[in-house]
């Protein structure tokens, strides 16, 4: 590649979006010059601790080994979402979105095998061993398998503190980045109206062909210094405020393969398992509950999921969010990486795939001069506004589908809260699938299997197949979703079990040879 | 320390087994029995060599994994660098039990004190948690049985091979790319010559017999030994 007068990168900000910048950009751009900007004493957010299973290739571009990320980060395996209580809220109420595929073969024929099957059986359970798999506590791998190969597609749940400062580590020790600790006092503007140079509060000017905006909700530079439009998205995604908490586990506890959100009343709650900690939230409209009725809801959630925890010591963090994006993500010479971009609720983890798009988007097209900068700019944009536009019509998918009667339920079902495409998608899928067809982009953020998951997982009535049988062939696959479900069963360690080997073969001497 | 029980839900439905390879699991062997039954997929590998044991006057057939005892040339790390292991340590740590009435159907038994035997909740279930065998088991029984039958049709075998004289001490010297000399000795392989010149007759018994094919894997399966070699080399220099 022909080296470009795009050399010096400045980043701006050192939270997870901040550190994944820097070092996957030096990892795939050793000639660039990256330097990370990062204010003293700003806490970072620190509560995006769900990824895709897009994260193992990051990691691996990234240069950081599997078992030293699983053991420094506290994580622990995600391999899809749990649904409670989304469709009535009552007891039994659950459905799964795994991470891998449904069994290949066409979706009305599967649909046909699954109907005609064992009844009761839930779709993802019949379409992929994944779902005993998640069932049963199980990891997706076996430690002695290579690095981020697994028998099925996974993700993971992380400590976000422990993970920027591991991502920090790496950038300034082993990628070359410069690491500046100073607060930005302003940006120096350009005669075309770029960001020249950054001042920071002990006088230094820190020059950049490219600055990249990883300062969050604060958005120093797109909003502070491009003004870039804010588009708000909360008249289809109702929920502004979260309580978080951490409650510690018992070491020899389960640690569950998914994240666990169950519905509430106006909003729903996250539940990760990592090996010595659940990070519970309770996520709300404000609109329809009051935090103090929020504030009960998750310490209700709690007593019930784990009994013996000191109540009384929860002190939930409290977190206000508006829910929307920019109008460009790419102005001038800077780019929005992370919070300065946008914002949603993290009901399927969107916060840190975007994160990660975005420096594949960035890295693989990266500019080689000033001069080409605004159509790649121009591209950017509008390659995220559909990712955005997906990803709010997905969410809205999770409400639009429930029978729950709650004003903030019903409110959801409000036609004129529903986005167009959304609407035409679901009258076409009264008849048929969802196909990819629907969903025809290379890089599909949620593609036709997803939508599939959450509408046959909320018991979304079947296209009318009077008339038709399943062919053999998908019966026969449905047969070795079964046979496999029993083989990775009895192959694959439980999650603690895998997790406490890695721990102590960490702290072994000489234990890592590879 | 060996310490056999006969494989049950009630005592083994949490049992784990170490499926991987390794020396320290109890592979690091120089050489595996082999049965007749399954010479044509062991002939893709590994050199199969006969042995005479003089005590009890008998023929038996060998897979060589090695030059040295405990040297496994195909242990690569944790892996086992071959399509098929030999049925006699792929089935570890189970074996093939009878029970004393001697006419009884064979069961499976397990050897508690295996390696294999895993002891920290990582490894491959034997029973689900209702008790049933999982498909891990299900393969096992299946090697078992074929392990167990291949060894009580390998007596006439092998004294098919002994009344036709078919079999011939073998020794070989291997000289490594070091300089390093090894000698293989106290093996026998079958005399292909004799074999050629046997009646019409005998090859007739031979064949519908089922062991002419056994025979001839044998013979093919020594193109194995020069790339038993060129393993030994490459070990050697790195």
């Amino acid at each position: 590649m022909s080296k470009g007068s795009i050399q010096r990168v400045v980043i701006v900000g050192g939270g997870t979006a901040g550190w994944l910048s820097a070092s996957y950009l030096a990892a795939r751009r050793p000639d660039l010059a990256i330097t990370l900007i990062e204010a003293p004493n700003i806490p970072t957010i620190g509560v995006g601790e769900g990824t895709w299973p897009t994260m193992r290739e990051t990691l691996a571009t990234i240069g950081i080994s599997e078992a030293e990320f699983l053991v420094t980060c506290d994580a622990s395996f995600k391999q899809g979402s749990r649904f409670d209580g989304w469709v009535t809220g009552d007891p039994g109420d659950s459905y799964l979105h795994p991470f891998t595929l449904p069994a290949g073969g066409d979706m009305a024929d599967l649909l046909r095998a699954w109907q005609a099957g064992p009844s009761g059986g839930s779709f993802a359970a019949a379409v992929t061993p994944q779902a005993a798999v998640c069932a049963a506590d199980l990891a997706p791998r076996q430690r002695a398998m290579p690095d981020y190969a697994g028998t099925m597609n996974y993700a993971y749940h992380l400590d976000a503190g422990r993970f920027a400062a591991l991502l920090a580590r790496h950038a300034v020790q082993r990628l070359g980045v410069r690491h500046i600790r100073a607060e930005v006092m302003g940006t120096e503007p350009a005669p075309n109206g770029d960001i020249a140079a950054l001042r920071l509060a002990d006088g230094d000017s820190i020059a950049a062909d490219l600055f990249i905006d990883c300062s969050g909700q604060a958005a120093r530079l797109i909003e502070g210094h491009f003004a870039s439009a804010w588009v708000d998205r909360s008249d289809v995604s109702f929920n502004d405020r979260a309580l978080a908490v951490q409650v510690p586990v018992a070491p020899d506890s389960p640690i569950a393969s998914v994240t666990v959100g169950t519905a509430h009343q106006a909003g729903w709650l996250w539940d990760i398992g990592l090996p010595t900690r659940r990070g519970i939230g309770c996520v709300y409209a404000s609109r329809f509950m009051a935090d103090d009725e929020a504030d009960a809801v998750l310490r209700g959630y709690v007593a019930a999921q784990l009994p013996g925890a000191d109540l009384d010591a929860l002190n939930p963090r409290r977190l206000s969010f508006r829910t929307g994006h920019r109008q460009r993500f790419w102005q001038g010479n800077c780019v929005a990486i992370g919070l300065s971009a946008g914002f949603i609720e993290p009901l399927e983890a969107s916060a840190i795939v975007l994160i990660e798009l975005s420096l594949r988007a960035l890295a693989d097209d990266f500019p080689a001069s000033r001069s080409v900068m605004d159509i790649q700019a121009r591209r950017f944009d509008a390659l995220f506004r559909e990712r955005w536009e997906r990803i709010v019509e997905f969410l809205k998918l999770h409400y639009l589908l429930s029978h729950r009667t709650e004003p903030y339920w019903l409110a959801h079902r409000d036609a004129a809260t529903v986005p167009a495409r959304l609407a035409e998608n679901l009258a076409l899928w009264r008849n048929r699938p969802p196909s990819w067809r629907d969903f025809s982009q290379a890089e599909e953020i949620f593609p036709a299997a997803s939508q599939q998951y959450v509408l046959y997982g909320m018991r979304f009535a079947l296209p009318d197949s009077s008339g038709l049988m399943p062919s053999a062939a998908v019966q026969a696959r449905l047969a070795e979703v079964r046979e496999r479900a029993r083989s990775l069963a009895a192959a694959l360690p439980s999650n603690r079990t895998y997790f406490t080997a890695a721990a102590a073969a960490s702290t072994a001497p000489a234990a890592r040879t590879a | 320390m060996t310490q056999h029980q006969i494989l049950n839900p009630a005592d083994h439905r949490d049992l784990r087994i170490r499926t991987e390879a390794g020396a320290e699991l109890g592979d690091g062997e120089m050489a595996a029995l082999a049965v007749p039954a399954e010479f044509r997929r062991l002939a893709c590998e590994y050199p199969i060599l006969f042995r005479h044991d003089a005590q009890a006057g008998t023929f038996s057939a060998l897979a060589l994994l090695g030059f040295e005892p405990g040297e496994n040339l195909y242990l690569d790390g944790g892996k086992w660098d071959a399509a098929h292991r030999p049925l006699a340590m792929a089935i570890r740590p189970f074996l093939v039990g009878r029970p004393h009435e001697a006419a009884g159907a064979s069961q499976v038994h397990i050897d508690m004190g295996h390696a294999r035997i895993a002891r920290d909740g990582e490894g491959v279930r034997v029973f689900d948690n209702n008790g049933a065998p999982t498909p891990y088991l299900d393969d096992i029984i299946g090697q078992l049985g074929a392990l167990d039958e291949g060894f009580r049709a390998s007596g006439a075998f092998f004294a098919a091979l002994d009344r036709y004289d078919l079999l011939e001490p073998f020794s070989m010297d291997v000289t490594l790319d070091n300089g390093a000399e090894h000698r293989l000795v106290g093996y026998h392989l079958i005399n292909e010559e004799r074999l050629a010149a046997l009646e019409p007759a005998l090859l007739a018994e031979l064949r519908d017999a089922g062991f002419l094919e056994a025979i001839y894997m044998a013979i093919a399966s020594l193109g194995n030994l020069g790339k038993l070699v060129r393993r030994k080399n490459r070990r050697i220099n790195g």
